[in-house]
């Protein structure tokens, strides 16, 4: 806007004034017409054309031009720069008053359709900023992204967005240029927007607006204000923009990172909530799974005691207590590994191991659980993996336990682990019910437990959503699918380096 | 006894069947175990059980639902399992017809005391007739509203004496407090335990050889009170 009215002035003064030497050249030369109104007026249209194209500068010089061709080659004695008939000088001032007044009001009239378009321009601009504003989210990105839209929707070289905090400021910016910004002069602009707050009509000032010279080049600050709080302050640089259009910009700049905080804020609630419910999932759950085991030890164990017991018997009530003390075992190992990974206190051990090994492992752990269903293991025979066999084998444990407590007793459940090129591949298939197509997109959730499993099958809901976290420990991952006719298939990858070794031999 | 008594258990953890299967078996009772209230009631209707065992937690019935049916036909004993904290299970079980309860974890003897005087109260109903009740060294003559300690009168208030009797008349069932004031002062008093508090402090007063140690009328925290009529208790 500043570099294309100056040489537009300057081509409408020159065009003008060729304009008004033209007519008089045609006028005197060609046409002789010498009545001096009829000249007056043709030069007014020349003066009025110049006002509406161009600034009031343009049709003032034109406007001079016009004067002196008017007098001195139309107006009596012609061919001098006087005026003899006092009429003929009260009709050349006239002319003088109405090509200046003219070209004055055309000129204005233009300059305000100028200023129009500029405005809704910046209108525009802002209009899509505010809608910029509501994609951003409450990531840690947020403030550069926003400082991004900013640069973006204005056209700024620069634009930063810039916070107080503990000892500084957290900065943020965006645009092509790369100014750094001097923290000492933001705290100097900070503190004057936080004295200085309404608007000096007077002055035409805007609080706490200033300025910055940063290798040589002229940055805006401007204060980002929640009412009448300054909670920032914003750089702009690269495009003139009016103070106004500045202070709306901010406006819009303070309330996104307002919302930003609010969804930073009601993101912590909401986990502050969710760690509220597991707690009572948790209680609930460890709640009912102590009861049962503990009565059944109680009673057994005093059943033991009383003498009138048969020897078979007395062997079924011992059977009974280790199998319930098992199952509380079970339940304060599950509780000690899920406290673990909520601690993220597990650490992957890595080392050269063949799968066997960890197969085995797995399906030792939970013997128990596993007793009333064949195990068929089927193992890759030549291959090494380096991974953390403790944590695999553990997770895999509770695949096992989870095949065998929801699959009825005798059906067979199949292991087999591979080695491809994304690391060791374990597989568990069982002959169950399969997993409802509700239950599948939640079945690692803590506590989950399946809508029809839910009453029939005693357990907590914690075994999946501890194997999905020891492996996410390991960067692997697991996940279920239900196989053609019944059963469900779990299936665990987790990434490890392996190698061949034929002097391993197949131990299942 | 002529007869066996016949207990039906119902509770789908197998871990608590085997246990406590041999402790009944043990205690001279016929056991018959059922894994879902469906076949509680399947069993109830085809050989009635003189007594049911019957847990909350059911895989297919809530177990309030199967007190209720059993209720609806027939007067057979209901000892309600549940947790503890789980009180307000308790207070609807009782109301829907259980007599007693035990909370999970439980002892042996404890399960085994609550069954015989459930088993014996039907006994004595079957026998006595209602007009009067003697226990320890008190009668109740629920004709002419007195009470006699020995051969001395106790004088009681008349609500006084409709609680003693309300309780008496159900002999070591648990009445929940809902129950009570509904009873003596009507379905609006039913959310002001308060008068039940005064009322019983009063009574056991009076009844009670010693009031701080209670031997007839005992509570059964959370959820009700009992009338005992077993004086070792």
């Amino acid at each position: 806007m500043s570099h294309m009215p100056r040489w537009s002035d300057r081509f409408s003064v020159v065009a003008a004034t060729g304009a008004v030497l033209l007519v008089t050249l045609a006028f005197r030369g060609w046409l002789h017409v010498t009545n001096p109104t009829i000249a007056a007026l043709s030069y007014l249209l020349i003066v009025l054309l110049t006002a509406t194209v161009s600034r009031v500068r343009a049709a003032v010089v034109t406007c001079v031009a016009a004067d002196l061709c008017l007098n001195f080659f139309f107006m009596p004695p012609v061919r001098t720069f006087t005026i003899a008939d006092p009429q003929n000088l009260v009709a050349f001032f006239v002319f003088v008053a109405v090509s200046v007044i003219a070209s004055t009001l055309s000129s204005a009239v233009r300059a305000r359709a100028l200023e129009v378009a500029a405005r809704r321009d910046e209108l525009a601009r802002l209009f899509d900023l505010s809608r910029d504003v509501l994609l951003t989210t409450d990531s840690a990105e947020a403030m550069t992204q926003l400082a991004r839209f900013v640069a973006r929707r204005f056209d700024l070289e620069f634009a930063a967005i810039c916070r107080p905090i503990a000892g500084g400021w957290d900065i943020r910016h965006a645009g092509s240029a790369d100014l750094v910004l001097d923290p000492h002069a933001l705290t100097a602009a900070f503190a004057g927007a936080e004295r200085t707050l309404e608007f000096d009509a007077h002055a035409r000032a805007y609080a706490g607006h200033g300025t910055l010279s940063i290798d040589g080049r002229t940055v805006r600050i401007v204060p980002l204000r929640l009412g009448a709080r300054p909670v920032g302050l914003l750089a702009a640089a690269g495009r003139d923009v009016e103070p106004g259009t500045l202070d709306a910009l901010a406006g819009v700049v303070a309330i996104a990172i307002e919302r930003a905080q609010f969804l930073e804020e009601r993101k912590a609630a909401e986990l502050a909530r969710q760690s509220e419910e597991l707690k009572s999932a948790l209680l609930a759950s460890i709640g009912h799974d102590l009861r049962t085991p503990l009565t059944a030890i109680r009673v057994a164990a005093s059943n033991l005691q009383a003498a009138w017991l048969a020897e078979s018997e007395r062997q079924e009530q011992i059977e009974l207590i280790l199998a319930e003390v098992e199952r509380l075992r079970r339940l304060f190992q599950n509780i000690l590994e899920m406290a673990r990974l909520d601690a993220g206190a597990v650490a992957p051990d890595v080392r050269w191991v063949h799968p066997s090994e960890i197969v085995e492992a797995a399906r030792d752990q939970v013997e128990l659980a596993l007793r009333h269903h064949p195990v068929q293991l089927s193992v890759d025979a030549d291959a090494l993996v380096r991974l953390d066999p403790l944590v695999t084998a553990a997770a895999l444990a509770h695949v096992l336990e989870n095949a065998a407590q929801y699959s009825p007793p005798g059906t067979p459940i199949a292991v087999r682990a591979h080695v491809s090129p994304d690391g060791l591949e374990l597989h568990v298939r069982d002959h169950g019910p399969g997993i409802a197509e509700a239950d599948l997109p939640r079945l690692f959730d803590r506590f989950y437990r399946g809508t029809e499993s839910r009453r029939r099958v005693a357990g907590t809901g914690m075994g999946l959503s501890i194997a999905r976290g020891m492996l996410a420990a390991e960067q692997g991952r697991i996940w279920a699918e239900n196989c053609d006719g019944h059963g469900a298939q779990f299936t665990m990858v987790v990434p490890a380096e392996r190698k061949t070794s034929s002097a391993v031999e197949q131990t299942s | 006894m002529t007869k066996t008594a016949r207990v039906l258990l119902v509770d789908d953890e197998v871990s608590i069947q085997r246990a406590v299967g041999p402790l009944l078996r043990s205690r001279g009772y016929d056991v018959e175990v059922a894994n879902t209230g469906a076949e509680a009631l399947k069993i109830v209707e085809a050989r009635p059980p003189d007594l049911m065992v019957l847990d909350l937690g059911l895989p297919d019935l809530e177990g309030t639902e199967v007190c209720r049916r059993v209720r609806a036909q027939s007067a057979l004993p209901i000892i309600v399992l549940s947790a503890r904290g789980a009180e307000a299970d308790k207070v609807d079980a009782l109301e829907l017809g259980a007599d007693d309860y035990v909370t999970k974890p439980f002892g042996p003897d404890e399960l085994v005391a609550r069954i015989r005087v459930a088993l014996r109260r039907v006994a004595s109903e079957d026998i006595a007739p209602g007009g009067r009740l003697s226990v320890g060294d008190l009668t109740i003559d629920y004709n002419r509203h007195r009470l006699l300690r020995g051969d001395e009168e106790i004088r009681l208030t008349p609500k006084e004496f409709d609680l003693l009797a309300l309780l008496a008349r159900n002999p070591d069932r648990v009445l929940t407090h809902r129950v009570i004031l509904k009873a003596i002062w009507g379905p609006n008093a039913v959310n002001a335990p308060e008068h039940l508090w005064v009322l019983m402090g009063q009574l056991r007063k009076k009844v009670e050889p010693d009031p701080s140690k209670p031997r007839y009328l005992l509570s059964e925290p959370w959820v009700g009170y009992r009338f005992s009529l077993d004086p070792a208790e």
